[in-house]
C-alpha cells in the first residue's frame, strides 16, 4: 500500500458517517439506498462517501450497474467490526477464565489437604 | 456477510461453537455455571468483573449479570433458563442490553458437560445469536478505544505490506 493510499485510509476513517457506514457493512453488504435510510442523507451524498471508502480500500462494490452493493473489504477493520468475532471472543475469554478459575480451585483444595496433614 | 441485508431486515443470525476440556469433575464445572459465587469469578472477557451476578437455576428462572469493563463501562446481560439437567446440560436465552435496557444482542446458548475420563470434563458451548444492526453503529460511537486499536492494527498491517514491497 502506498503512502497516498494510507493517508486516504486514515482520512476515510476520520469521518463519523463513514465509520457508521463501515459498521453497517460489517453486518452484510448493502445497497446505497439501504445505507442512506438511517442517515437521512441523499443517495448522491452516500455515493460520495462510498467512493471515498472504496478509494481507501476499505470497501468493495458490486459490478452490476443498477444495484451495486457495497461490502467491507477483508482486513483488520472487518475483523474488528464484525460483531460475531467479538461475540466469539467473549465466550473464548470467558472459558479461558473458567479454566483458570477451576485450576485455582484445585490448587486451593491441594493446599487444604496439605494443611490438614501437618 | 450474507444474512438479511438485501431483504431489508435489520437482524442477522450467527452461531458460535466452542469446545474445551477442563481438568475438573463434571459436577464442579456444572456448579461453576449455576452458582453465582463461582460464576461471578470467571464470566466475561479478561479484565472484566461482575458486580451483579444473580442466578436462579431452574426452568424459567433468570440469570442477571452486570459486567464491568476495565474502563468502568457496565454491560448488563439477562438470561432465562429453558432447560436445566444437572450435571449434563444447560440451555438459556441470553440477552445483552445497553444501560437503558435496549436489546443489542439476543442469544440462545446450550452448554453440554460430558465426562472426559480421569475426572476431566468436556464442555461444549453452542450459542446462536442475533444482533441488531444498530449494535454495530453503537460499537463505533461507544467503543472508540476499540476503533483506535483497529486503526493502529491497520497501520501495522499496512506497514508490513510496505516492508514486503
Amino acid at each position: 500500500m502506498s503512502p497516498d493510499r494510507l493517508s486516504a485510509t486514515f482520512a476515510a476513517l476520520a469521518d463519523p458517517t463513514r465509520r457508521a457506514i463501515l459498521a453497517r457493512l460489517a453486518l452484510g453488504e448493502a445497497s446505497v439506498g439501504e445505507l442512506a435510510e438511517p442517515f437521512d442523507m441523499s443517495l448522491p451524498a452516500v455515493s460520495k462517501h462510498l467512493k471515498v471508502l472504496e478509494r481507501a480500500g476499505l470497501i468493495a462494490r458490486g459490478r452490476e450497474a443498477q444495484w451495486r452493493p457495497a461490502r467491507l473489504e477483508a482486513g483488520p477493520l472487518k475483523d474488528a467490526a464484525d460483531w460475531i468475532v467479538r461475540y466469539r471472543r467473549f465466550w473464548e475469554q470467558s472459558l479461558d477464565r473458567l479454566g483458570d478459575y477451576l485450576r485455582s480451585l484445585k490448587a486451593k483444595e491441594k493446599e487444604k489437604k496439605r494443611g490438614r496433614r501437618k | 456477510m450474507d444474512a438479511g441485508s438485501s431483504s431489508g431486515t435489520r437482524l442477522t443470525e450467527r452461531t458460535v461453537v466452542i469446545t474445551r476440556i477442563f481438568d475438573a469433575p463434571r459436577a464442579l464445572v456444572f456448579k461453576a455455571w449455576t452458582d453465582p459465587a463461582h460464576l461471578s469469578q470467571w464470566w466475561g472477557p479478561r479484565g472484566f468483573t461482575n458486580p451483579v451476578c444473580e442466578v436462579d437455576p431452574r426452568v424459567g428462572g433468570t440469570l442477571r449479570i452486570v459486567m464491568r469493563a476495565p474502563d468502568g463501562a457496565e454491560h448488563p446481560m439477562i438470561g432465562v433458563f429453558r432447560e436445566i439437567d444437572p450435571p449434563a446440560r444447560l440451555v438459556f436465552d441470553n440477552i445483552a442490553t445497553d444501560r437503558d435496557g435496549k436489546v443489542l444482542l439476543e442469544g440462545l446458548t446450550t452448554v453440554l458437560f460430558a465426562e472426559h475420563g480421569r475426572g476431566r470434563t468436556k464442555l461444549t458451548v453452542e450459542s446462536r445469536a442475533t444482533a441488531r444492526v444498530d449494535y454495530a453503529w453503537r460499537m463505533l460511537e461507544g467503543m472508540e478505544a476499540g476503533w483506535t486499536q483497529s486503526i493502529d492494527r491497520l497501520g501495522e498491517h499496512v506497514a508490513h505490506v510496505g516492508d514486503a514491497d
